[in-house]
């Protein structure tokens, strides 16, 4: 059994020893603490103790986590360093830690450094803004040369201001001039919206003036805060913007040099310690205190208790460890051998087993890996793939799934490798292809087993057969939990009639080509099997659903036949990877050999097998995840773990390493 | 001689397989809006929706292998088309349907299931490889119908 067990903890100690324990266990990393305020529903807990929370000190840190990570945007924006390719935890000492978390002020003022800078950043970008809408509203007065602030001279009016496409200005222009005496009438110029208009006209007409413009829809223009004219107006704001870029890029390079130094990583590391402080603030919610004691209840793998006893000694904590009940709920925490653990993220990502459930990891590994490569089936994607997780693996200190992911790929690709060779596809038929291509004699590559686009009948079989396998493990295992559970009686009704029935009728309609007799032990196994299901399917209903029962359960042998069928996509993918490759080889040799052949291959050949790889690869995944999920687990899981989530140093950035 | 000879309905058969790319093209189309949508929100997330968005391509490539498959075997692409007879075109005809049809339909079903994983990714996004399972289970027709095309293809003697 590959699900860890699990003991109850529960502890009380006193307030004082609180912090201490706290910290402990969070160094321990192996208990899970649950909520207890369901106890409160009974009036003893409630008069007795509250829930303990700090949320002051949380809200505190929380505030300067978000300020952290808004540091993290702008320097994520400034650094000129190479991203790699995957995002991984830095390993620092538990001496850095502890020499940096002495000094968290500093690591503050770095945060406030980085977000200074965003501010500066800032305030220049409103600023240009402005001036670039000043620069706007003044480009349609570059010919008016008269200051702009001027709006009188001893004996005149100065309007300026704009009347809409709409109004025809040479009619307005000669009305004015010839009704009001002395007025001089000047467009400036013109957008597709607007004139842009100028008027002088004497003190006492101005009313008169500004009746029959104001008929026409003219509305005045101030320009507040401007003085000079326009010319000097946009020369001033020119010089003034080229003033202030030159600032934001000198802004700029200091932030990018301080962003391509080492402020991120110093940054990440406030950021995981404060995290780590808001975690030991927060877990307090979950316990329950009284004036002078405080308690705490968990889950422990059995195998930690004997180090979590130590703690709770020193601490001098009074404990309970007891097994779970039956009703309980027990998080969930899967443990494979080494080679197995990379599976570990298919089964997760269905979901959890039951904590009384099955892990079938390590049994349906072997299945994931052969379907895989089967889908794929070509020696030289395999290679690739291998070779690339490989790198990966060697290169960067992956974690968590992504790290099973990347293992489990490494696996599926060797597999790949071999289902390849067995099949005869490397790179689909490159190398007959290029031999033909360039020398005129086809090197020949033969399959080890053989070609399935010649053959595919044999391939069908092949699928189908590794199919029914499959499925029958699944079922062995539904045997073998209820069995565990005492449960003879159903094992044999609902697994072993339909291991009859199945291998019965294999042997009864596909034997003949074996020995006549296969036929006839099939016949009769087949019908054996068949009468039990009839007669036992109903078991459990009464009266007349005892018949209808058996009736439905004979029935399920479509959805059977649906199951088995189902690993015929095992060959269809496979057909399709080779036949994609073979497609792309044989456009890459149409333009025939020479160096202009070969050149036309090559490319060919890149882009074409590149997306050939990513379809098949993301087909091949999916389709083995569904047969896993479908018609594997179907026969036997029971999901609905909870993850097994212990009370630990959860940082994002960093890992800690132990050695001190 | 009439038109439908059996050069023409081969190449008839071969152009029903590849219309499996209506599907696609469909599919792909109602999953790459709901991406856009989703990246409206988060644009980081743009090589997740990627993936979602191809998922209901495949159908067109499926038809594209049937239909390279029906020239190949008739010598359209090598230059010297083998002379068919009306019942071997029809042959050919038939096994570029299933993929066809199939692949249509199939394709605008798995775009619009990758469209709800799309919504799916944009609020869950852990829960991201789940979505694509779901938009997968519509493939299995599609892969079905590709089988049934390649079988019968396979055993058509010329």
């Amino acid at each position: 059994m590959s699900i860890i067990k699990m003991q109850r903890i529960a502890v009380i100690g006193l307030d004082t020893d609180k912090e201490k324990l706290v910290s402990s266990l969070m160094d321990f990393g192996a208990v899970q603490l649950t909520d207890q305020t369901g106890k409160f529903e009974e009036s003893l807990w409630k008069d007795w103790t509250v829930q303990d929370e700090n949320q002051e000190a949380v809200t505190l840190l929380e505030g300067k986590m978000s300020r952290a990570e808004s540091a993290f945007a702008v320097i994520e924006k400034y650094d000129a360093r190479r991203k790699p390719l995957f995002k991984t935890r830095r390993v620092v000492s538990k001496a850095d830690i502890i020499s940096a978390g002495n000094h968290l002020e500093d690591e503050e003022k770095k945060v406030q450094m980085v977000s200074d800078f965003s501010h500066r950043l800032h305030s220049i970008t409103d600023e240009l803004n402005k001036l670039e809408s000043d620069r706007i509203s003044l480009l349609p007065w570059q010919t008016y040369r008269i200051p702009l602030t001027v709006k009188e001279t001893k004996t005149c009016r100065i309007h300026k201001g704009v009347i809409p496409m709409t109004a025809d200005v040479n009619m307005l222009a000669q009305q004015l001039e010839q009704e009001v005496e002395g007025l001089v009438f000047r467009l400036i110029s013109s957008d597709k919206d607007m004139h842009y208009v100028a008027v002088i006209v004497m003190e006492d007409l101005e009313e008169q003036a500004l009746t029959l413009l104001k008929q026409e829809g003219f509305s005045e223009i101030v320009f507040s805060g401007i003085t000079g004219t326009t010319a000097e107006n946009l020369d001033r704001i020119e010089k003034e913007k080229e003033r202030l870029e030159g600032e934001r890029s000198e802004v700029e390079a200091e932030l990018t040099a301080v962003a391509s130094s080492n402020i991120k990583e110093d940054i990440e590391t406030y950021y995981d310690i404060l995290a780590i402080k808001a975690d030991q603030e927060r877990i307090k919610t979950k316990l329950l205190k009284t004036k002078r004691t405080f308690m705490i209840e968990g889950w422990i793998p059995t195998k930690c208790v004997e180090g979590a006893k130590d703690i709770l000694e020193a601490s001098g904590c009074y404990y309970v460890f007891r097994d779970p009940s039956e009703e309980e709920e027990v998080p969930v925490i899967l443990d494979n051998r080494n080679v197995f653990t990379p599976f570990e993220a298919v089964t997760e990502m269905y979901s959890l087993p039951d904590y009384r459930g099955f892990d079938p990891t390590n049994i349906f590994a072997i299945f994931y890996a052969i379907f895989f490569g089967m889908m794929l089936s070509d020696a030289g994607y395999g290679i690739l793939m291998a070779v690339a997780c490989f790198v990966a693996l060697k290169k960067y200190p992956l974690e968590g799934t992504i790290y099973k992911m990347v293992k489990m790929f490494f696996y599926c690709g060797i597999s790949t490798t071999f289902w390849g060779a067995m099949f005869g596809g490397w790179f689909g038929d490159i190398i007959q292809v290029a031999s033909r291509t360039f020398t005129g004699h086809e090197v020949s590559l033969d399959p080890i087993w053989f070609n399935p686009i010649e053959d595919p009948m044999t391939l069908l079989y092949f699928s189908l057969a590794l199919g029914i396998i499959h499925l029958f493990v699944g079922m062995g295992i539904k045997a073998y939990m209820q069995i565990k559970d005492g449960k003879w009686f159903d094992a044999v009704c609902d697994e072993g009639f339909w291991y009859m029935t199945i291998l019965g009728l294999l042997g009864w309609l596909g034997g003949g080509s074996v020995s006549a007799a296969l036929v006839t032990i099939g016949k009769w196994t087949a019908i054996i099997g068949m009468l039990g299901l009839l007669l036992t399917g109903g078991r459990h209903n009464k009266g007349f659903g005892k018949i209808t029962g058996g009736l439905s359960n004979l029935y399920n042998i479509t959805s059977y036949l649906s199951d088995i069928l189902s690993y015929a996509r095992i060959l269809a993918l496979g057909l399709a990877t080779g036949v994609i490759a073979q497609v792309v080889n044989t456009m890459g040799a149409m333009a025939g050999g020479g160096v202009k052949g070969a050149i036309f291959l090559t490319l060919v050949f890149i882009v074409g097998h590149a997306l050939n790889l990513a379809i098949n690869v993301l087909g091949a995944f999916i389709h083995t995840s569904r047969l896993q999920y479908i018609e594997f687990f179907g026969k036997f899981y029971e999901d609905g773990g909870e993850p097994f989530d212990p009370f630990r140093k959860k940082t994002r950035y960093i890992k800690i390493s132990q050695d001190e | 001689m009439s038109i439908f000879d059996g050069n023409s309905l081969a190449l008839l058969g071969a152009a029903i397989a590849a219309l499996a790319g209506i599907g696609s093209a469909m599919g792909v189309g109602i999953a790459g809006q709901a991406a856009s949508g989703v990246l409206a929100e988060d644009p980081k997330k743009f090589g997740k929706t990627l993936i979602l968005q191809a998922l209901p391509g495949t159908q067109g490539i499926y038809g594209l292998i049937i239909a390279f498959l029906i020239l190949n075997k008739i010598g359209l692409l090598s230059g010297n088309m083998v002379e068919l007879s009306q019942a071997q075109g029809l042959y050919f005809l038939m096994a570029g349907i299933p993929i066809g049809l199939v692949g249509i339909w199939s394709g605008i079903a798995q775009g619009k299931a990758a469209a709800a994983a799309l919504q799916l990714t944009a609020k869950r996004p852990e829960q991201m490889v789940k979505g694509i399972i779901y938009t997968a289970m519509v493939e299995t027709y599609a892969i079905f119908a590709l089988l049934v095309s390649v079988l019968m293809w396979l055993n058509i003697q010329i």
